[in-house]
């Protein structure tokens, strides 16, 4: 086909901006992707991230910076959690730096949750970081009320279902961070018992959750 | 080696590089088939996963692994659902939704794109989904006739009649919205006059 013909067709139907996907998305998918299929071929690697790899991402985090002292300048807080008329609180998360004082937040308005948030190349070790997490079942359609993490997120917030959690259970909730200190993923379940710590290892595995197989 | 090669021996690293090369075609060929954008999302990730699984197919030798990949994408989009369950588990793990920061051009580029998916939906849609598929291939995309053939895994002159159809089908709406709008700015036209006529006769 020549180019004048396909420049016809295309004034049938014209669009003015080629549709894109973010950078972040970008990044977060091909990890997910490549963390995938080396599961299949049976031969995880550990290695550090390329600088060719970083190089998209810390670009989306040097042209972001400029629009930060404009928004956290005016005195936007690094995170907000708000009580909804349902009983559910909405978090909205600005900058994904520190998570200890959201849990705290959190804990202070009665949800017994672990927040934390992994970087870009990185994860949490152990995985899974409770023997007795609900099942993927259990957690997203529970057979009383609503799931913990109400889906889909309206973004940039979150919102999140306190009475979810029973007595003697614990809520976790990982957050992918990109370079520029954005929350880029979420994953979240409930535990029966204790949660292990999250120590942050170098991983190119899918930064978010256990490892496949956990529920079955 | 080529990377085609790579790619059929099981080389992770020269798939990596095919991610990064056809992740943006497929996913602008996968939000233009769907006109979702999650959807289109959950399309680019399987059409890897299935490219990965059906990577011993590709023979050794040829070109641009272009049309291969947009073909399985074609596909995907055409049965996402089916695509969905065979990787049930992996898209369990896949992470979704992100916010997008306001200050970017990404989100401008969202809405615009939006703006776009709802203004050409209905003519789109207005064609059978093997004219849409030819269409967004060589069109959009910028397939040659030849390379569409091969990615839909048809004759190039089942190509070449699909995109005429979709081509007779476009034009004819093309001229139906024209003389759509000509009777509108009539009718319009002589609304404005009786308005005016009232208001100097109240």
């Amino acid at each position: 086909m020549n180019k004048g013909e396909r420049e016809a067709l295309a004034g049938l139907l014209p669009f003015e901006v080629e549709p894109r996907l973010p950078n972040g998305r970008h990044r977060v998918l091909k990890e997910f992707v490549m963390s995938e299929i080396r599961r299949s071929a049976g031969r995880p690697r550990r290695r550090p991230l390329r600088p060719a790899l970083l190089a998209p991402a810390l670009a989306l985090g040097v042209a972001v910076a400029v629009g930060v002292p404009a928004l956290l300048g005016g005195g936007t807080p690094a995170y907000a959690v708000s009580k909804n008329a349902d009983g559910t609180l909405t978090i909205t998360i600005n900058q994904a730096k520190d998570p200890e004082p959201l849990e705290a937040t959190l804990r202070g308005m009665g949800v017994n949750a672990v927040v934390d948030y992994i970087p870009v190349g990185k994860r949490c070790s152990p995985q899974p970081r409770s023997t007795s997490f609900l099942s993927r079942q259990e957690a997203q359609h529970p057979a009383d009320g609503r799931p913990f993490l109400i889906w889909p997120p309206d973004e940039p917030e979150f919102r999140i279902d306190p009475a979810a959690v029973k007595p003697g259970q614990t809520a976790v909730l990982e957050f992918s961070v990109s370079a520029d200190e954005k929350t880029a993923g979420i994953w979240a379940n409930i535990s029966n018992g204790p949660v292990a710590p999250c120590t942050l290892v170098d991983s190119d595995e899918a930064p978010l959750g256990p490892p496949p197989g956990w529920d079955g | 080696m080529s990377l085609r090669a790579r790619i059929r021996d099981g080389d992770a690293e020269a798939f990596e590089a095919l991610f990064e090369e056809m992740a943006r075609p497929v996913f602008s060929h996968a939000l233009r088939l769907t006109g979702n954008w999650s959807a289109a999302e959950d399309v680019l990730s399987l059409t890897f996963l299935e490219a990965w699984r059906l990577r011993d197919r590709l023979d050794a030798d040829g070109g641009s692994l272009r049309p291969w990949v947009l073909g399985i994408a074609t596909n995907v989009a055409r049965n996402l659902r089916r695509a969905a369950r065979r990787y049930d588990d992996a898209l369990a793990r896949m992470p979704r939704g992100h916010p997008v920061p306001d200050f970017t051009d990404e989100l401008i580029d969202r809405i615009h794109a939006a703006e776009w998916l709802a203004a050409i939906q209905e003519a789109f849609g207005s064609l059978r989904r093997q004219e849409q598929e030819v269409f967004a291939l060589c069109v959009w995309s910028e397939l040659d006739h030849a390379e569409a053939a091969q990615a839909l895994g048809v004759a190039v002159g089942t190509v070449r009649s699909r995109l005429s159809r979709a081509r007779k089908k476009l034009e004819k709406l093309a001229a139906e919205r024209q003389r759509a709008s000509v009777r509108r700015q009539v009718k319009g036209d002589h609304d404005s006059v009786v308005r005016s006529v009232r208001e100097e006769n109240p």
